[in-house]
């Protein structure tokens, strides 16, 4: 713990992710309380104008309104909102699915092994996002109109290209603890393979599994972000920073602050993760004492 | 004999990825709704008709003998028409966007394997000074800052009448400018986080050869200072390095999907994209297979000359 604190970058992204995560929950209400015209109670300050189109930082728009008017405040909000989920679901579902797959990949029979181990060794043969867009692609044109809004795709997607790496990791982890003598002592001493896999394997790999979520959380965003950017992630009217920038970057030239504002979240975001991530790990690695 | 069989087993294994993403892509067309047959039949078609069409168009075969016929046509580079527009074969869409892809993933990784071995070895030289400091921080910003944060930065100094206006923006019909110009920004984008990748490798890779003894050897023997870096080191750091210039190149191919919608450029990732939105799952089915595909070969070609450049991998495996 002490060693945590005196990691400077780490401190930094600590403290950022904290305001992030209390900037994406309490934002749009708060603003939509500070703007709420006279009279009106189901006001949204992400969706609905609040006053004339590209005014300047400062006032009750703090930090301007967009190119119709919109608040950018809350649209920074509501877009850490959706980055937030899309990359905690996302990586949710990647581990649970890892971790499966992983501890199958060591302990089932051979014939559930070993092609568990090679479908996961295919899904590297695709770079990500490629495999993403195609996920997109086929989601998109289907008819079944998915619940909710545009989200639910770009979870699905970034979820399917998201397992494979942590189950490599568990393979290789797993594989070399399964071998320890305190595990051999549990094994010879009657326990059941779930019951050494839960009690004594897993809770080693917690650490290193906590680090690399979060650089992979930051990869998630960076990806959603992209696929949004694209046009292709999620849709408007949900406002992501991925679609901020590009709608921005046609009024760059007049109007560049607007492009600054989801550019600087966004890149502090993933720089805090990285940091993070990275910090932990050095912290976890008994070489770095 | 090994090192035959070492070669081939990378042959069987980058084939089978071939298959892999075949099978993928193939499987997608299958879960997308609509096919060929509804498309020709039109909107106003009755389900005889589209039954008929689908008969004559063999669509309703079972699905492994068309994922054989679909893998031997693709092949011969015949993926079917695209849905919408003129329904133009869909090998024409590949055939004018490739070059364009290729062309700026080609100047890119030239780019960043240049600049990225040159500061590797820089920062490695100097090793905790001001050099190599300076290095390391840029090379931090290059792997994490979006690419589509980067090129609105570059764009806004680079193209912008306020500040300098030196540099054309966007690709169109009319161009003003030689086309290098234009290719200009778009590659500095594209290389910017596989130069901050390789210049990271790199650094370390030299820090350890460095250290061995074969340098101290060397210094020893009184080699000069350059020849030692240049001949001695480099040549034994490099090899991890190619490596990672295969890898990168699917963040290229991944990042021209951005930069060519930024800059409007025609190529592969501006037209799966389009795809996309419209929903014409013949193009984005190709063009995903095609990138996949250009991402496996490269890195099978890297692996296979591996063995060539590095005489301990030969021998290893002999």
């Amino acid at each position: 713990m002490k060693r945590l604190r005196r990691d400077p970058l780490l401190m930094f992204g600590v403290v950022f992710l904290v305001f992030l995560v209390l900037f994406a929950v309490f934002g749009p209400t708060v603003r939509d309380l500070q703007l709420r015209p006279e009279g009106r109670n189901n006001f949204n300050s992400v969706l609905d104008k609040v006053g004339l189109p590209f005014l300047p930082a400062g006032g009750s728009a703090m930090l301007g309104t967009d190119e119709i008017g919109r608040d950018i405040v809350s649209r920074l909000a509501a877009g850490a909102r959706i980055s937030l989920m899309v990359g905690f679901i996302v990586q949710a579902i990647s581990l649970l699915v890892g971790i499966t797959v992983g501890v199958l990949g060591v302990f089932a029979p051979n014939w559930i092994r070993t092609p568990l181990l090679r479908f996961t060794d295919g899904m590297f043969a695709f770079p990500d996002i490629l495999l993403a867009i195609l996920i997109i692609g086929v989601l998109g044109s289907s008819e079944v109109k998915f619940p909710g809004s545009s989200v639910l795709p770009v979870i699905v997607a970034l979820s399917i290209t998201g397992w494979p790496s942590i189950t490599r990791l568990v393979v290789t982890q797993v594989a070399t603890l399964k071998d320890r003598e305190y595990v051999v002592a549990a094994r010879a001493a009657g326990a059941s393979t779930f019951y050494l896999v839960t009690r004594h394997i897993l809770p080693q790999l917690s650490g290193i599994l906590l680090a690399v979520s979060m650089i992979q959380i930051a990869g998630t965003i960076l990806a959603e972000s992209t696929l949004s950017f694209l046009g292709i992630g999620v849709q408007a009217p949900d406002p992501t920073w991925g679609s901020m920038i590009n709608n921005a970057r046609f009024e760059m030239n007049s109007h560049p602050l607007l492009l600054l504002w989801p550019c600087v979240i966004l890149s502090l975001t993933i720089f805090s993760l990285n940091f993070v991530g990275d910090g932990l790990r050095a912290a976890l690695d008994p070489k770095g004492r | 004999m090994r090192l035959a069989k070492a070669l081939l087993l990378r042959l069987i294994f980058g084939a089978l990825s071939l298959l892999f993403i075949s099978l993928v892509t193939f499987v997608a067309d299958e879960l997308a709704p609509g096919d060929a047959a509804t498309v020709e039949a039109g909107e106003k078609a009755t389900a005889a008709q589209v039954a008929r069409i689908r008969e004559n168009l063999g669509l309703n075969r079972p699905w492994p003998e068309r994922y054989v016929k679909y893998v031997g046509a693709a092949a011969q580079g015949d993926f079917g028409r695209s849905y919408y527009g003129i329904k133009e074969p869909v090998r024409d869409v590949l055939v004018r966007t490739i070059p364009m892809t290729l062309k700026l993933s080609a100047m890119a990784i030239l780019l960043a394997s240049f600049v990225g071995i040159l500061l590797g070895t820089l920062a490695a030289v100097y090793q905790n000074r001001f050099a190599d400091r300076s290095v390391l921080t840029f090379s931090t910003l290059g792997v994490t800052l979006p690419n589509f944060v980067l090129g609105p930065i570059l764009v806004y100094l680079f193209a912008n009448p306020r500040v300098f206006d030196y540099l054309p923006l966007t690709w169109s019909q009319e161009r003003v400018a030689p086309d290098f110009y234009y290719f200009v920004l778009p590659v500095a984008i594209l290389a910017a986080r596989p130069t901050a990748l390789l210049t990271r490798l790199t650094r370390a890779s030299m820090i350890d050869t460095m250290q061995q003894e074969f340098i101290r050897t060397a210094v020893a023997k009184g080699v000069p200072r350059r020849r030692l870096i240049f001949t001695h080191a480099l040549r034994n750091a490099i090899l991890p390095v190619i490596t990672a210039i295969g890898t990168s190149f699917g963040f290229l191919l991944t990042g021209s999907f951005v930069v060519e919608r930024f800059f409007t450029l025609p190529g592969l990732g501006s037209a799966t994209i389009e795809a996309i939105q419209q929903g014409n799952m013949p193009v984005i089915q190709a063009c995903v297979l095609v990138t996949g595909a250009m991402f496996i070969l490269l890195n099978l070609v890297v692996d296979l000359f591996l063995p060539i450049l590095d005489p301990r991998i030969r021998e290893s495996q002999v």
